[in-house]
């Protein structure tokens, strides 16, 4: 059953290493427009259920669906493709060698070009798309604040930066749906607050939807609705960022269980 | 590496006299130098501009999508074995071998690509290897059709028909021609490739596959275009080669035509065009040029390889676009490098 409302809906999925399953039938669902946090302590899960949802790895058993359609086991490129659904990854990547624009480029092009033929091209009709690509991509280096560094190899910029340039990567194809792996970590503590900006901004202008992971549990208060912890692989609970917070599981969850 | 040169805006604007220069001299001298130099001296440059067809497929590999491959060699005796063959029984002119030989690369490419491409760096590069020893085995022992190590020989030289008349392309000199028209299309062709929105997602493969999925760009497919297109290349080059030497044998999948590919490739610079064009004169013309010692000849090249190792370890594409920088007047910012 899936209601319009809701943009991804993720049903009992399991994932296990081994002996260890990293995720225990977790159910999830992010509502269109909203901003999801996914919390838990270290080796809770987080990221096993980030992989499995975005195309990354493969789950053993469960579902899921974008905006109901099944999109369990599509590759991670098929499901940014045609989902429209981007992710971002807890290590920041870049394409260290080539500028800032360029990176934001080759984050549209797949979604201007109808098909890996056609970007073989090189007539008339592909020059204008890409000429398209980089007018959308100077707005968003504008949006971001890079403007000063656009023409920097990517790799030349700080930690933060990067973060931007990868945000702004996943901004490129008009997304329905991001979801990032802890978007503040090692991040300047100013450049938090740009981050954090930028989120409210493409949620809010652009209509985004986010599930985020995050530590920092000042950021969850200040940006996401409602929260969801997990730990040792299962959910633990749900509700808005206070409650969570209040929650005594979670407490002991983080303080020692 | 400097490996960004297809994709830096250069900020200058409009022509600058001293590129121009530098550009229509080096037309001139290419133009006029089968006048100046003697027959050896053509010979190297016919070979070395042949070779420029492999290199700029072993380019779109190692220098755009970040894959070292072994096999252009395997794809240059195929492309040269299918055009002496079409030369032989089917009686074809040369424009119509050399687009066999190609064709002939890239089909053969997809069933060989699609198990390769599940393998990863090292083992990629041993897979590879495997491909060029199994066409040497093939051309030793299909003897029926390749008759084996005596090889195909006789086989014609370069012709072109035309409503009726046949001109036959003969001699180092008019072959030096042919090859500068050839290698001239075949650059404009790959730079054409390299600055399509395909090009830019190879180099995005390159510098990082699992981001470049993340952003939709289905790499498993980019990598077998670009072994696809990279074995056309090397088919085309074994088709002029064969004709130009005309004889066909299982010598041509020896190590020394993979290692000479590579020189070239990593000598002048991975990721640029102009440092591969500059790398297929500079090390054909140094192993041929060698030749005066031939006792010593391997010796010499080998520590030619390892001078420049030391002294030029990314090739020579950044020392040629710093020249070509400073003939623009730009002083860049530099960056990356």
């Amino acid at each position: 059953m899936t209601a319009p409302l809701t943009i991804l809906e993720v049903k009992g999925l399991t994932k296990s290493y081994g002996a260890v399953r990293a995720v225990d039938s977790v159910d999830l669902h992010i509502d269109r427009g909203e901003i999801l946090g996914l919390i838990g302590p270290n080796g809770s899960g987080k990221s096993t259920f980030f992989d499995c949802t975005t195309g990354l790895a493969e789950p053993d058993t469960g579902k899921v669906l974008l905006e109901g359609t099944e999109i369990t086991n599509w590759p991670l490129n098929r499901i940014a493709r045609e989902g429209r659904m981007l992710r971002s990854f807890q290590k920041t990547v870049v394409f260290k060698q080539l500028d800032v624009e360029e990176n934001l480029v080759i984050a549209g092009q797949m979604f201007a070009f109808p098909s890996v033929a056609s970007t073989f091209s090189f007539g008339r009709a592909a020059r204008d798309r890409v000429a398209g690509l980089r007018r959308h991509a100077r707005e968003l280096i504008e949006l971001t604040g890079l403007g000063h560094v656009a023409h920097m190899p990517a790799g030349n910029l700080s930690g933060g930066q990067q973060k931007l340039i990868q945000f702004a990567s996943m901004l490129m194809p008009d997304p329905r749906l991001i979801m990032l792996d802890e978007p503040m970590a090692g991040i300047n503590p100013k450049l938090i607050e740009r981050v954090v900006d930028t989120i409210q901004y493409a949620n809010r202008e652009m209509g985004v939807s986010f599930l985020v992971i995050e530590h920092n549990i000042d950021v969850v208060t200040n940006l996401c609705s409602r929260a969801i912890v997990l730990d040792q692989g299962r959910k633990l609970c749900e509700g808005t960022p206070a409650e969570v917070i209040a929650n005594k599981d979670v407490r002991e969850a983080y303080l020692g269980g | 590496m400097n490996l960004t040169e297809p994709y830096q805006s250069d900020g200058a604007r409009g022509v600058q006299p001293l590129r121009l220069v530098l550009v229509l001299g080096l037309a001139l001298v290419a133009l006029c130098a089968p006048l100046v130099l003697g027959t050896y001296a053509v010979h190297a440059a016919v070979i070395a501009m042949i070779f420029l067809l492999p290199a700029h497929g072993l380019n779109l590999l190692v220098g755009y999508t970040g894959m070292l491959s072994l096999a252009q060699a395997a794809f240059f005796g195929l492309g040269a074995y299918t055009s002496a063959l079409m030369s032989i029984h089917l009686g074809t002119s040369f424009p119509v071998n050399f687009a066999g030989a190609a064709l002939m690369a890239a089909i053969v490419a997809v069933p060989l690509g699609i198990p390769a491409l599940r393998l990863r760096t090292t083992s990629f590069v041993m897979c590879t290897l495997g491909f060029v020893i199994i066409g040497q085995a093939i051309s030793k022992n299909w003897i029926s059709v390749t008759r084996g190590d005596m090889g195909l020989s006789n086989i014609d030289k370069p012709t072109f028909r035309l409503l009726g008349a046949s001109v036959e392309v003969a001699g180092p000199v008019q072959t030096y021609y042919l090859a500068l028209a050839i290698g001239a299309l075949a650059t404009g062709v790959f730079w054409l490739l390299v600055r399509s929105p395909a090009g830019r997602n190879l180099v995005a493969i390159r510098e990082n596959e699992t981001l470049a999925e993340s952003l939709g760009v289905p790499t498993w497919k980019y990598r077998l275009a670009a072994f696809v297109i990279a074995a056309a290349f090397a088919g085309a080059g074994g088709s002029l080669y064969v004709h130009y030497i005309s004889v066909a044998s299982p010598l041509m999948f020896q190590t020394i035509y993979t290692t000479t590919m590579l020189i070239i490739v990593l000598g002048g610079g991975a990721g640029s065009i102009t440092g591969v064009v500059f790398g297929a004169f500079l090390f054909v013309g140094l192993s041929e040029g060698l030749r005066v010692t031939p006792e010593l000849r391997m010796i010499a090249y080998g520590l030619c390889l390892l001078l420049l190792v030391f002294k030029f370890p990314k090739g020579f594409a950044p020392l040629l676009q710093k020249l070509w920088d400073r003939a623009g007047g730009i002083t860049r910012k530099e960056g990356s490098a």
